[in-house]
């Protein structure tokens, strides 16, 4: 198990695509709108203001990519041949299935992370102590939901559309979730279809534990989605076994 | 002691298509078989259930005494398929020492990579692998736990002629060892070469089963082709097996070619337009199948 996962980790992180857009683009992002934007600030609260919102939208536009990023991939190797080779050898398939769960999970950390050292050490994001952590607790449990969209979409997708949703689906969810313009300068309709989005209750769920303020819609919205995926992830999984030939 | 592989009333659909039909075979440990056939003869559909990639519509397999998923996990199996592959973003190395890691008995790793001949491969990029060296790797995969039975499913078929004779020369050499190999091929040369068994398939169902010499004799027959309107008795002469061919073009598979001749001459004045050629391994089949086409 060990094994296996310390493999899969390391295939994903040796593509420089996840790095890239993952890690690096979120956190060059978090220090390009808070300038840009922040810049424009009339004091020093304003200033504030919206480098810890703008922190926390890139934490998770950069988590839910690396979510999706890292699962989205088990088409891939559907596609290679390599989880029909793993059915010929000692390996069972719920182990394929946890390890690249636990992958997605722990390759959301360097996204969550990096944006949130970028926030308090470039643009200056003052937060209590406690609250970073709960930014980070939050934000990482909260990444369950993409994940299991991410295996949802690997098991199902053939390599191709897979490869595209990695791409397309961050953006969309990232920019109807109002993760890169704020859901409150949207058109009505915009804005209530952003409702309708993980995305929207993710970066919520950041802005709330900032704020202190109750977190249990965001929370629930959350826990709605992981299982929603989760559960058409196992209906796919049961239709088409891993070890199923693409095509 | 247990078969390596006890296969009964087999029977596999693909929809409406029945690509094996009813199908029994036992393979005792120790054996080298060659399952062979044509394309599309049920010998991948055939070997896909013995490694229990799908369920039956009807019959049972065991595999060393187990259920075939059951003796995959215990590690006694190791297989190459047709549609097998390497993770990408990783390098052989990494590949070989993660399976070697999941068996109690591994094949020690020097000699695994002298065997299966991919020394200089070991850190190279899966990606960019040619086919036959892909075709070695993945032959050291299902090596990696020493497996008293190896499942192969024409391993040849992306290889050079080199690669085939080493692959080959490393099968037999297996079997020295005391492996049960079993491999589907649809190139009669290649069963001739490595197995000492030869179980030939069609039309998802064994239809001819023997030593490999035997076999050989038997589709090491020739075709006696002529001009002729009239088939009447044909099929009674010596030798004769089937008798093919449209329109007024005979087509005769025969196990005695001299004696059909000579049966045919006494009859007839001239045989016009007589050619006398080896077999194909589809006019083999008419004969083993004892059928027209």
């Amino acid at each position: 198990m060990t094994a296996l996962l310390t493999f899969q980790l390391r295939r994903v992180l040796r593509s420089w695509q996840y790095l890239f857009f993952t890690v690096l683009l979120p956190a060059l992002f978090t220090v390009f709108f808070t300038q840009v934007f922040g810049g424009q600030a009339a004091s020093a609260g304003e200033y504030q203001d919206y480098a810890r919102d703008s922190m926390v939208s890139m934490m998770c536009y950069g988590g839910l990519g690396a979510a999706l990023g890292a699962t989205i991939r088990l088409s891939f190797d559907r596609a290679s041949g390599w989880l029909r080779q793993l059915r010929v050898l000692p390996v069972a398939g719920r182990e394929v299935v946890a390890v690249d769960t636990a992958v997605g999970m722990l390759l959301v950390l360097p996204s969550l992370v990096v944006v949130a050292l970028v926030g308090r050490f470039v643009n200056d994001v003052q937060l209590p102590l406690t609250s970073w952590a709960a930014l980070l607790g939050a934000l990482w449990a909260g990444s369950a939901a993409f994940v299991a969209l991410g295996m949802l979409l690997g098991l199902a997708l053939e390599e191709k559309a897979a490869g595209a949703a990695i791409g397309i689906l961050s953006v969309v969810l990232a920019a109807l979730g109002g993760l890169w313009v704020p859901v409150e300068i949207f058109p009505s309709g915009l804005a209530t279809a952003a409702r309708a989005l993980p995305s929207y209750w993710y970066a919520e769920l950041g802005r709330s534990v900032v704020a202190g303020s109750g977190a249990a819609l965001p929370v629930l919205a959350l826990a709605g989605f992981a299982a929603l995926f989760a559960a058409a992830a196992v209906a796919v999984g049961a239709r088409r076994p891993l070890h199923a030939v693409a095509g | 002691m247990t078969a390596a592989l006890d296969i009964r009333g087999l029977t596999v659909r693909y929809g409406g298509t029945t690509a094996v039909n009813d199908l029994d075979l036992t393979i005792h440990r120790g054996e080298t078989v060659a399952l062979l056939g044509t394309n599309g003869a049920g010998k991948s559909s055939t070997v896909n259930a013995a490694l229990g990639l799908f369920r039956p519509a009807a019959g049972t397999v065991e595999v060393l005494g187990r259920a075939p998923l059951a003796a995959v996990r215990a590690g006694g199996v190791g297989a190459m398929l047709q549609h097998g592959g390497l993770p990408s973003e990783s390098r052989v190395g990494e590949v070989l020492r993660l399976v070697a890691g999941r068996y109690d008995d591994p094949w020690p790793m020097a000699d695994l990579v002298t065997t299966t001949g991919i020394a200089g491969l070991l850190d190279r990029r899966c990606e960019q692998l040619s086919g036959g060296q892909r075709q070695r790797v993945l032959l050291a995969l299902a090596l990696a736990g020493t497996p008293p039975l190896l499942v192969l499913d024409e391993p040849t078929s992306a290889m050079d002629v080199e690669g085939r004779q080493a692959f080959w020369a490393t099968m037999r050499e297996l079997a020295g060892r005391g492996h049960t190999v079993v491999f589907a091929t649809h190139h009669l040369a290649e069963a001739d070469a490595v197995a000492d068994r030869v179980v030939v398939v069609d039309g998802g169902r064994v239809v001819a089963d023997g030593s490999s010499a035997a076999i050989k004799s038997r589709i090491a027959g020739r075709t006696v082709r002529f001009a002729c309107p009239d088939r009447t008795g044909l099929a009674d002469l010596p030798g004769v097996t089937a008798v093919g061919g449209t329109g007024d073009r005979v087509e005769l598979a025969t196990t005695d070619a001299e004696a059909t001749l000579r049966a045919l001459l006494t009859t007839r004045d001239r045989l016009p337009d007589l050619e006398v050629a080896g077999a194909s391994l589809e006019q083999a089949f008419l004969t083993l199948t004892g059928g027209t086409p």
